[in-house]
């Protein structure tokens, strides 16, 4: 009622329906402020509702990226198909490379090979004590009869006389007969340089050996105190598949010149244990 | 601007970003999950995949046949082999000295013998020259009824010779069957006389007079393997007669009989020794 005062000031309460209308006007005044309120009310509830929407939503939005994300990254498991596609090749590469080193792993066995287009060119490797030494081949073209295309085999080996016995009747037997000879050959060699390298400062001249090594000769020497005793041995391998020695000769040349005494120390071990196990014993034994 | 609409425009961005985040996700997972349909569309079909695949069976197919042959030809049949490398760091050896130590793991047959390797090869080079040095060899051998051959094993390991190992492996199955073919002629040709009794894979063959029983000869085939890998077979004679018949041999020949054997194979060769032996004993002799 104050109100309606103080909004019209100039007019005198008049009763009847000047006041009465008056009075409306005031109450509608009220009445106006009031309904005001709701409406900032209203405002600031849908404020809250638009962020709880938000909220939800973005939490939503949060889960559906982190799902995305996962999915990206592993491959998709519905996809059978094409996986078996690739795995195949994988299968096959992995296969592939496995036939592959066991071929290369043949050297090991001593025999070893690969397919040409006229037949087969085999490696034959050699070894002496867990030595492994050279490799030779020989390229054999498949055909009746069965020959030899070419080889790497040094000439000093009966390969034609090995060839002749089992070449066309049995080639296993052909392989093995001359990887024997060309192994012995090998060791022989291998010995006979380690003999000259691990032993220069006993020899007293250069190790004389023919070109198939089964005929050694070598002059040595031994201190003992203040005297040098010098000695002269030869070795002979009668057997050409055979890496160890079946005659040793050793002998003292100063003594008379007519006569030689030969030594014989140890023979068993010389039949047994390689060359140069035999020097140290030559030179330890004296 | 108040703290709500300050969080409800937060709000909206993140939700906004989100939206972007989820719409690039999408993209990518359906890019990916195309790029395996149309790698199994292009597979399905005539392409370069298609064509390298073929290729490698067809490839693969000359490997096999490759290593098949190479079996039969060497007798060795390698079924499984893996390596590992590794760099020797040592510090005493000089800078141009390069070490490499291999780790071979290898199995396979040899007819029925089965066997299992691991050995180590060192592999030096220096500017002059390159070595290979097997450090390490493990045998295992199956079947462990032939005795022989785990103890030839063992010696094949101590000396680290390989190669030797395999030579002898061939040579030793070549007597087993041999002898086997041998047992198994005589059984057939003369089958009242000839007793196998653990088989044609046993190393012993009886011989019972048909005429006079109680008169039995045991042949024993054993096959050795010496110090440096040779094979050969070791044959003797054991008699068995009755006490009665021992007391009328006046000439002893029943007490000479495994000596004169061993002549008897040295003049006859193995088969023609055995054979005149059997007829001896057998019905039908003239």
């Amino acid at each position: 009622m104050e109100s309606a005062n103080t909004l019209c000031p100039g007019r005198k309460c008049k009763g009847g329906v000047l006041a009465h209308l008056e009075r409306l006007e005031a109450q509608t005044n009220i009445s106006n402020r009031k309904s005001e309120e709701p409406t900032v009310r209203k405002k600031e509830s849908s404020l809250r509702t638009k962020i709880r929407e938000l909220q939800q939503q973005r939490d939503k939005l949060r889960a559906e990226v982190k799902q995305w994300r996962a999915r990206v990254k592993e491959p998709p498991a519905k996809e059978d198909p094409s996986r078996t596609v690739i795995s195949e090749q994988e299968v096959l590469e992995r296969e592939w490379r496995n036939v592959e080193a066991i071929l290369e792993a043949y050297r090991f066995t001593g025999l070893s090979g690969k397919l040409t287009s006229r037949g087969v060119c085999m490696c034959i490797s050699t070894a002496f004590e867990g030595n492994l030494l050279d490799s030779y081949f020989v390229d054999l073209v498949i055909e009746k009869p069965l020959r030899i295309h070419h080889h790497s085999v040094p000439v000093f080996i009966p390969l034609e006389k090995i060839a002749a016995a089992h070449l066309q009747t049995d080639v296993q037997r052909f392989l093995f007969s001359l990887w024997e000879y060309l192994n012995a050959y090998s060791g022989r060699k291998y010995q006979a340089d380690q003999l000259e390298s691990d032993f220069c400062d006993v020899l007293t001249g250069p190790l004389q050996r023919n070109a198939l090594c089964n005929l050694l000769s070598f002059t040595y020497k031994v201190e003992q105190g203040c005297q040098t005793f010098s000695f002269s041995a030869r070795l002979l391998y009668e057997d050409p598949t055979a890496a160890l020695p079946t005659n040793v000769t050793v002998t003292r040349p100063e003594l008379d010149s007519g006569l030689t005494e030969p030594l014989r120390p140890f023979w068993a071990v010389f039949f047994t244990s390689g060359l140069e196990a035999m020097m140290r014993l030559f030179l330890a034994e004296f | 601007m108040d703290s709500e609409t300050r969080e409800l425009r937060a709000l909206e961005a993140e939700v906004a970003a989100l939206q972007r985040e989820c719409r690039m996700l999408q993209n990518a997972g359906e890019k990916a999950s195309g790029a395996w349909k149309s790698f199994q569309n292009i597979s399905q079909s005539d392409s370069e995949e298609w064509e390298s695949l073929k290729d490698l069976r067809s490839r693969l197919e000359h490997l096999r046949s490759e290593h098949s042959f190479l079996s039969k030809l060497t007798g060795f049949n390698i079924r499984n082999y893996s390596k590992m490398e590794d760099i020797v760091n040592t510090e005493e050896t000089e800078k141009d000295t390069k070490k490499v130590l291999q780790k071979h793991r290898l199995s396979g047959n040899c007819n029925m013998v089965t066997f299992q390797l691991e050995f180590e090869v060192l592999e030096t080079e220096t500017k002059e020259k390159k070595s290979s040095i097997i450090t390490d060899l493990s045998i295992i051998m199956e079947p462990t009824e032939y005795s022989e051959l785990s103890e030839f094993a063992s010696r094949a390991e101590e000396k680290r010779d390989l190669l030797m190992f395999f030579r002898s492996l061939h040579f030793f199955v070549e007597w087993c069957e041999y002898r086997e073919n041998t047992f198994k002629h005589f059984k057939e040709k003369y089958p009242d006389t000839v007793y196998l009794l653990e088989g044609t894979c046993s190393h012993c063959m009886e011989i019972r007079s048909t005429r006079q029983p109680g008169f039995e000869l045991v042949i024993v085939w054993k096959i050795q393997i010496d110090e440096e890998g040779m094979v050969f077979p070791k044959l003797d004679l054991l008699t068995k007669v009755p006490e009665r018949a021992l007391g009328l041999d006046k000439n002893r020949v029943i007490e000479t009989a495994p000596l004169s054997f061993r002549s008897l194979l040295g003049v006859l060769g193995i088969e023609a020794a055995l054979d005149s032996l059997i007829r001896l004993f057998s019905g039908d002799n003239n």
